[in-house]
């Protein structure tokens, strides 16, 4: 017999929780201080006199940049103007992202030089086919909620690939897609596309189908380029990713914290600008922290620092009420095996406990370098593990099951009940990948290993047939206008050792 | 095929126990022979709910259900089919061996070779091997299904054939052993007719070691 309960139900999702309120508060009034005394360099005239008109301090000007101070009531006005809630829609207006607290949603990585061959298994230069494979899996996984590119497109003309991506995700999937660009004409023409997928730009208003990743440059600088995109989204209702990737014990202090509060300034600095431009632009901060490995100095995507810094970056959005672009499903593993299984499992586990809003990098090998079918395949399987982890165990009468137990009584067994029956498949996790046979049956099935069954599952979702996402004239005035930017650049000439040696 | 057999497929596959009865009462009014209600109502059903458990598509609950939804149309078909002297898929006797409380997975045998047509008794957790032997002797079962989940009351199976042996008995009945330690060198070396390493396959090997 159950006590009497009051009309009052608990969050029965479980939570990892890596910084208190106060040791929030220290941080971000620390991001304040660096804000107001140490200042940001801001490479872009525009982005100065903007941050001037709204009250920032401007001295130190040279010949490309100023450094710009921003008082704390800057930000908090800034704050008060910033949508606590940004939803990007996908173009078929199913898929959708609603990021605000606690949401959790994972997609790709975006713009890796390599990627490994679904085929042969070769790290090759990734082409315009590969990118639309990966569109592909991430239509047919269901846990992967956005899409960015998981490859550059290099068998494109010069300085146009940003294009050619837009639209071979757009081949490959309705869902929402965090674009990238190579200027501020890639911006604007790939705009001009997902008009057109949309039909025209009170639909985009409705709901936009692509969000804009912008990358300012750690320690505290601004270039033109990122200036530039982050004013043209403002005025175009373009929510865009504004993400640092500081290097803790490189470009930010080597200390967990320390490199947090450079992160969150840099962040607030994109923050306060685009606010003062126009009021309600909607945002999502992140979301790439992590440390220098100190032995080969690269950016590590497997470490633990970077599962930890995101997961304290996410709790201080969270605080602040501010959409968060978290990192996850992510190696520094050169090939899909037990490490890069290992690592993304953590970084996953991490960034969904701790209710990280847009999850990117899913598919990530070789800090970043190469993008792995197969990963994004196993990952859909680990998110879906984890996704069963956050459901918790909820403990009302019909879970705690006292009748059924009352009936089955000592000795019994409850497969055959009717309580079994009816929630076994909500309760209890099936995989679709892990295998859970015994020795024998797993034998006479092939004696397959984990990496086996993902490389024919991704083979199974490649090779399956596909209707057409477009209709060909859609498609064709879409393409036209990457054809036109190709007539534009036709003259400069591309280095792809510019995106790593081959 | 007529609309009622069919419809009982259907039944079977979905475990639904309500309308079994009314079912294969509505059957045999139609004149259908008991034999045709099964092989050609229940048993297609079966058989479907088998590929798709082999296929990863159904679960162990499901498939209880459709037994259990067989079962309840077979309460009705096997006097009849006994009466017109139909050979039934045969008789099972099932038990876990002596010093081990272990039964889920000999349950789930019992269920799975109920679910295939098979006559089943239980004699339980914890059975002695002359229990056992009394089992072979009164019940006359085509095969006996010992279990164990211990390794150190795997040795009880050993004890059990012999016994089974030296009550002249062992030339009646095929035995077939199984549970988490068991292996099928471990089978051949204690002198058992088969082992199964899941309650699926237990049910299927039952069928093959009869018909053999």
């Amino acid at each position: 017999m159950q006590v009497k309960k009051t009309n009052f139900t608990v969050n029965a999702t479980p939570r990892f929780s890596v910084l208190t309120e106060d040791e929030i508060e220290q941080i971000y009034f620390s991001a304040l201080s660096v804000l107001y005394e140490t200042g940001v360099r801001v490479y872009d005239q525009e982005g100065v006199d903007v941050a001037h008109a709204g009250g920032a301090i401007v001295e130190d000007t040279t010949e490309d940049s100023s450094l710009v101070k921003i008082p704390p009531w800057m930000v908090d006005k800034a704050l008060s103007t910033l949508p606590r809630k940004v939803v990007v829609i996908g173009p078929d207006r199913k898929h959708r992202m609603e990021l605000f607290k606690d949401q959790v949603y994972f997609g790709a990585g975006s713009d890796t030089p390599f990627t490994i061959d679904p085929k042969s298994g070769e790290r090759r230069r990734a082409t315009y086919e590969d990118v639309k494979n990966f569109a592909r899996l991430a239509q047919a996984l269901p846990n992967i909620d956005f899409h960015m590119s998981l490859g550059i497109v290099q068998d494109r003309a010069v300085g146009t690939y940003d294009r050619w991506q837009y639209l071979a995700m757009l081949e490959g999937t309705t869902k929402p897609i965090n674009i990238t660009a190579v200027d501020l004409d890639g911006l604007n023409d790939q705009l001009e596309m997902a008009y057109i997928r949309l039909g025209g730009k009170e639909e985009w208003r409705k709901g936009p189908i692509f969000s804009l990743y912008i990358e300012p440059v750690s320690p505290l600088s601004h270039s033109e380029e990122v200036i530039q995109k982050l004013l043209f989204s403002a005025d175009n209702e373009i929510p865009f990713v504004y993400t640092p990737c500081p290097l803790a014990g490189a470009t930010s202090p080597t200390t967990l914290a320390g490199t947090a509060v450079q992160a969150l300034t840099e962040s607030l600095f994109g923050i306060v600008l685009a606010q003062i431009r126009k009021p309600g632009a909607p945002m999502i901060i992140g979301g790439l922290m992590s440390n220098m490995d100190m032995q080969t100095t690269v950016y590590c995507y497997g470490s633990p620092e970077m599962a930890l810094l995101s997961a304290a970056y996410t709790e201080i959005t969270k605080w602040l009420g501010v959409p968060m672009y978290e990192t996850a499903g992510c190696s520094d593993s050169k090939m899909f095996d037990a490490q890069a299984a290992m690592e993304a499992t953590i970084n996953i586990a991490t960034a969904a406990l701790v209710g990280g809003n847009m999850i990117h990098d899913v598919g990530y090998l070789e800090q970043g370098l190469t993008s792995s079918p197969e990963l994004m395949v196993a990952a859909n399987e680990i998110i879906d593990m984890v996704k069963r982890i956050l459901r918790g165990i909820p403990t009302t009468d019909a879970d705690l099951a006292l009748p059924v137990m009352d009936s089955v009584g000592p000795g019994g067994h409850f497969l055959e009940h009717d309580h079994t029956y009816k929630r076994f498949k909500h309760e209890i996790w099936q995989p679709q990948l892990i295998d859970r046979q015994n020795f024998e049956s797993w034998e006479m099935s092939g004696s397959k290993t984990f990496k086996d069954r993902v490389h024919e599952r991704v083979l199974e979702i490649l090779e399956a047939e596909h209707e057409p996402l477009m209709e060909d004239k859609m498609f064709a005035e879409i393409k036209r206008i990457c054809e036109l930017a190709d007539e534009r650049h036709k003259d400069e000439e591309l280095d792809l050792d510019m995106f790593g040696p081959g | 095929m007529s609309e009622t057999l069919s419809k009982l497929s259907t039944a079977v596959i979905e475990g639904d126990l309500e309308v079994m009865e009314d079912l294969t009462s509505q059957a045999l009014d139609e004149g259908k022979e008991a034999q045709e209600v099964l092989n050609e109502g229940l048993m297609p059903g079966m058989d479907h709910v088998g590929v798709e458990f082999k296929a990863g598509n159904m679960f162990v609950p499901e498939v209880l259900r459709s037994a259990r939804a067989m079962q309840a149309s077979m309460s009705i078909l096997r006097p009849l089919l006994t009466e017109s002297g139909v050979e039934l898929a045969g008789k099972v006797l099932l038990g876990t061996v002596k010093g081990d409380l272990h039964d889920i997975g000999k349950n789930l045998v019992a269920m799975m070779c109920e679910g295939a047509g098979f006559e089943v008794k239980d004699l339980g957790k914890d059975v002695e091997p002359d229990v056992f032997v009394e089992g072979v002797r009164d019940f006359g079962p085509d095969v006996l299904g010992m279990s164990a989940l211990l390794t150190t009351t795997m040795r009880a199976m050993e004890h059990t054939i012999k016994s089974i042996e030296e009550a002249g008995l062992r030339d009646q009945v095929k035995i077939l052993i199984g549970g988490a330690p068991v292996t099928q060198s471990f089978a051949d070396q204690i002198g058992a007719d088969g082992y199964a390493s899941n309650a699926a396959s237990a049910a299927d090997l039952a069928k093959k070691l009869i018909s053999a």
